[in-house]
């Protein structure tokens, strides 16, 4: 039963860039309804994971299953119609769009009830609403997130990947960011989330990964990582 | 200052033209990122496919509908010769597709030199001109052609639905996404590959319109005249700065304007060769044009 | 020697002449077309000061080579640093002013251009072989100065900025001196073919500097391999012979030839037939083979 409440399962993956191996032999999955967060470094394969996932890179060898299905190779707008967006880090909006583009451009292949969409969207965030025609370039870094998270939930996604939200941001600010986190989960969304903030993700988070160059050291809920000695040594400073 | 009317409203309708080839040329460059210099040459090679099939079938028609198609099957059949060496974007310089669209340009001239009307220039039937009915104003030394009229309007139209397309709709939003960058668009899932191929499609459609005005409003076609207008395009582009659609817009008119009104005052070559001396100061006092680059 | 194998020999000096000219300035990424305009300036220069002034060879071939030098010079204070397109459409404008003005000026003879230009020994033979010896030595020098830049630092600092212009211009090296160089070098070329050109067809005339020149000595140094100069080397006297050996019917189709198989080889091999490695090894085989002797 818990098996098949996974809506991703990712088996024996690795991905190389030419002869950089980013990804070595990773396994993990995220349930219906978690928030699975991915920890580590720079460099240990974070944003890897969820571009090979999302379908932008192509896997050397290993085994993708989105709600079931197989979908190593299966290129980003199929995946995106099927149900998953990625927040890039560093927000990845477009600066020279108005804000209302940016969110179309999330609903870029289900405009259908665009019209619902973006009032929902308004009502969670007004910010956005108030800014629809200001182009995105000038908006603040916060107000960048909310809108890269908006353009997520355009899509009408089941499981959203957010990565690295926190970065560049002051921290009350990112509490912010990760309280809207919290309730899109309690909406029903699942997340699977990147962060080098590891104390504040762990907090939110379900379970959580431990990634280093490549490779998945240490694996558990959220708790026990947080009480696990060697990642309070290495990533809380305790 | 009648004259000088007649002279800028001349100015328009051909700038007009330039406003039209420059669009195509910036949306190439943006949406599929590659620099087709001879995107004009594919335009003249459309004429003259136009002006073959009113030759062959004595149809203003068909030979309209002729020109349009075939500068959608150029732009169509070219494509995936472009989107090839673009396939690893990172790696490939941009400086390759402009060598590789001078090559087409080199092939389309020579062959429009060799093979058609003996390589002497064409003329245009005055059933598409509408030559033979005369002016359609005309007050004092004032005369304004059907020809001007219409390419004046058909060119503003197509422009103002360009404008539309791009800032309106589904299609254009994602071509605005790609040329503001190409990964992040990737992303979000707008399929590169698929919308640079109707980005070819509506530059063919844009080529082929313009060729039907070019012939309205010129009457006449040598194979030279591709690669004259390819490098003005060229020019107006990156003096508006390169892919900067609303710098296109201004600068080609202004070109047009400018040609017209040294036109009235002095003969033949040289008012070219004033035009681009006039370009070549510009660009050499602001080699990343007026208006920024939207690169 | 025949005239026709006079004629390809030297003409095909002149291209690889010119093939360099682009080869050099396209070190730093830019497509420097202005030295065809060179050429055509250099090459009314020569004619025009040997017939109205009797100079002779020598001070020509040097003062046409200064004033391509010259004129390149003073246009890289412009563009010595402009992205490639800038400067390809500065080269187009140069060479279509330069047509327009020698078309339409009466002292350089309109659109016949001009005729009888003196030899330089009186004995047409004699000429022939001094044109010839004269030419392949000025693609020597040039090989030779070439060769010496690309092992030089300052080969490896262009490369540098073709590769990356950014990551160069933060490691210190000035962009736009390095343009300037090139572009100045690579006119001083194209006005030494030039002043050549006038010599060797002993006329000169509007129609010989055109966009075909351009797109044969593009087709030359890409079809070659733009990333040595041995490429255009190569190519330039079998692509200048191949067409010569056609039917004649095919000849004239020279240029729709050179266009097709430039888009081929830019397609499928888009460095070129030469590449930088080919000739790493084969340096390395040759400075092997002589270790061991
Ligand atoms: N396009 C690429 N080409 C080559 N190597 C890459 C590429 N993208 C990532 N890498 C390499 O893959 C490894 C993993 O990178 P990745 O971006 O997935 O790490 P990350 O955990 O997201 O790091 P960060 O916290 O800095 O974002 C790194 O060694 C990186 O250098
Ligand atoms: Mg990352």
């Amino acid at each position: 039963m818990a098996q098949n409440d996974s809506i991703l399962k990712i088996n024996n993956l690795s991905v190389a860039y030419g002869h950089v191996q980013a990804l070595n032999d990773i396994s993990l999955d995220v349930k219906r309804g978690e928030i699975v967060v991915l920890v580590g470094a720079n460099g240990a394969g974070k944003t890897s994971i969820m571009e090979t996932v999302l379908g932008a890179n192509v896997p050397v060898s290993g085994d993708i299953e989105f709600k079931g299905m197989h979908i190593g190779g299966v290129p980003v707008d199929k995946n995106v119609r099927n149900g998953m967006f990625l927040v890039p880090e560093g927000r990845g909006v477009f600066s020279s769009m108005t804000v209302m583009d940016n969110l179309l451009l999330g609903a870029h292949h289900n405009l259908k009830n665009s019209t619902e969409k973006l009032e929902l969207v308004f009502e969670s965030f007004p910010v956005l609403g108030e800014r629809r025609t200001q182009v995105a370039g000038t908006l603040s870094g916060g107000e960048r997130q909310m809108l890269a998270i908006a353009r997520a939930l355009m899509s009408s996604p089941e499981m959203i990947m957010v990565d690295e939200p926190s970065i560049g941001l002051a921290p009350i600010i990112v509490n912010d960011i990760f309280e809207i986190l919290v309730n899109l989960n309690k909406e029903g969304y699942s997340i699977l989330l990147s962060e080098q903030n590891v104390y504040k993700a762990l907090k939110i988070a379900h379970r959580g990964y431990v990634l280093e160059t490549g490779k998945i050291t240490k694996s558990g809920t959220a708790e026990e990582l947080l009480n696990d000695e060697a990642v309070r040594e290495a990533y809380l400073g305790a | 200052m009648e004259i000088l009317i007649a002279q800028i409203f001349n100015g328009l309708s051909i700038g007009s033209i330039y406003v039209l080839l420059v669009t195509g040329f910036n949306l190439l460059l943006l949406v599929a990122m590659i620099i087709h210099f001879s995107f004009p040459v594919v335009v003249v090679f459309s004429m003259y496919i136009s002006w073959v099939v009113m030759t062959l079938t004595g149809s203003v028609t068909l030979g309209v509908v002729g020109g349009i198609a075939s500068a959608i099957i150029v732009n169509m059949i070219t494509a995936p010769m472009f989107q090839h060496i673009m396939k690893d974007r990172g790696s490939v310089d941009i400086n390759a597709t402009m060598v590789i669209s001078m090559g087409m340009g080199m092939v389309i001239t020579d062959i429009l030199s060799h093979t058609f009307n003996q390589g002497f220039p064409i003329a245009f039937p005055d059933a598409l001109t509408g030559n033979d009915q005369g002016a359609l104003i005309s007050v004092g030394l004032v005369s304004i052609s059907r020809g001007q009229v219409l390419t004046l309007v058909i060119g503003v139209l197509f422009v103002a639905f360009l404008f539309w397309l791009l800032y309106k709709t589904r299609a254009g939003r994602a071509f605005r996404a790609i040329a503001e960058d190409p990964n992040g668009a990737k992303l979000v899932g707008i399929p590169l590959l698929k919308t640079g191929f109707q980005s070819y499609a509506l530059t063919g459609i844009l080529g082929g319109v313009t060729a039907v005005l070019m012939a309205v409003l010129l009457g006449s076609a040598s194979a030279g005249l591709g690669d004259q207008l390819g490098h003005k395009v060229l020019a107006v582009s990156i003096i508006a700065g390169l892919g900067n659609l609303t710098g296109g817009l201004i600068i080609g008119l202004l070109l047009g304007i400018l040609e017209a009104i040294i036109q009235g005052y002095l003969a033949g070559s040289w008012s070219n060769a004033i035009a681009f001396i006039v370009m070549l100061v510009v660009i050499l006092a602001k080699p990343k044009g007026v208006f920024g680059s939207k690169l | 020697m025949s005239l026709t194998l006079f004629y390809y020999l030297a003409i095909t000096a002149i291209y690889i002449l010119m093939s360099w000219s682009i080869y050099i300035p396209y070190r730093v990424g830019q497509l420097h077309f202005m030295t065809v305009a060179n050429m055509a300036v250099s090459a009314y220069f020569a004619a025009l000061m040997a017939i109205n002034f009797a100079w002779p060879f020598w001070l020509v071939l040097i003062a046409g080579t200064l004033l391509g030098a010259l004129i390149g010079f003073l246009v890289s204070n412009a563009i010595g640093d402009a992205p490639c397109f800038a400067v390809v459409i500065v080269g187009f404008t140069f060479i279509y002013l330069t047509k327009t003005i020698i078309e339409n000026v009466e002292a350089f003879g309109g659109p016949l251009g001009i005729f009888s230009i003196p030899k330089v020994l009186s004995a047409s033979a004699d000429n022939r072989t001094l044109l010839l010896i004269v030419a392949y030595a000025l693609v020597l020098i040039t090989g030779f100065l070439i060769t010496r830049f690309d092992h030089s630092r300052l080969g490896r600092a262009a490369s540098a900025i073709f590769i990356d212009r950014d990551l160069a211009v933060s490691f210190g090296v000035d962009v736009k001196k390095m343009g300037m160089f090139l572009q100045t070098w690579a006119s001083a070329v194209g006005g030494m073919a030039g002043v050549m050109y006038s010599f060797i067809m002993r006329s000169v005339s509007p129609n010989h500097f055109t966009f075909h020149l351009i797109g044969i000595c593009m087709t030359m140094l890409f079809v070659g391999g733009y990333t040595t100069m041995w490429g255009a080397l190569l190519a330039a006297p079998i692509l200048w012979g191949f067409p010569l050996i056609l039917p004649e019917a095919l000849q004239s189709w020279n240029i729709v030839i050179y266009g097709v198989l430039l888009i081929v080889v830019l397609v499928i091999k888009p460095e070129g037939i030469i590449t930088r490695p080919m000739v790493k090894k084969i340096e390395s085989l040759l400075s092997g083979k002589r270790k061991k002797v």
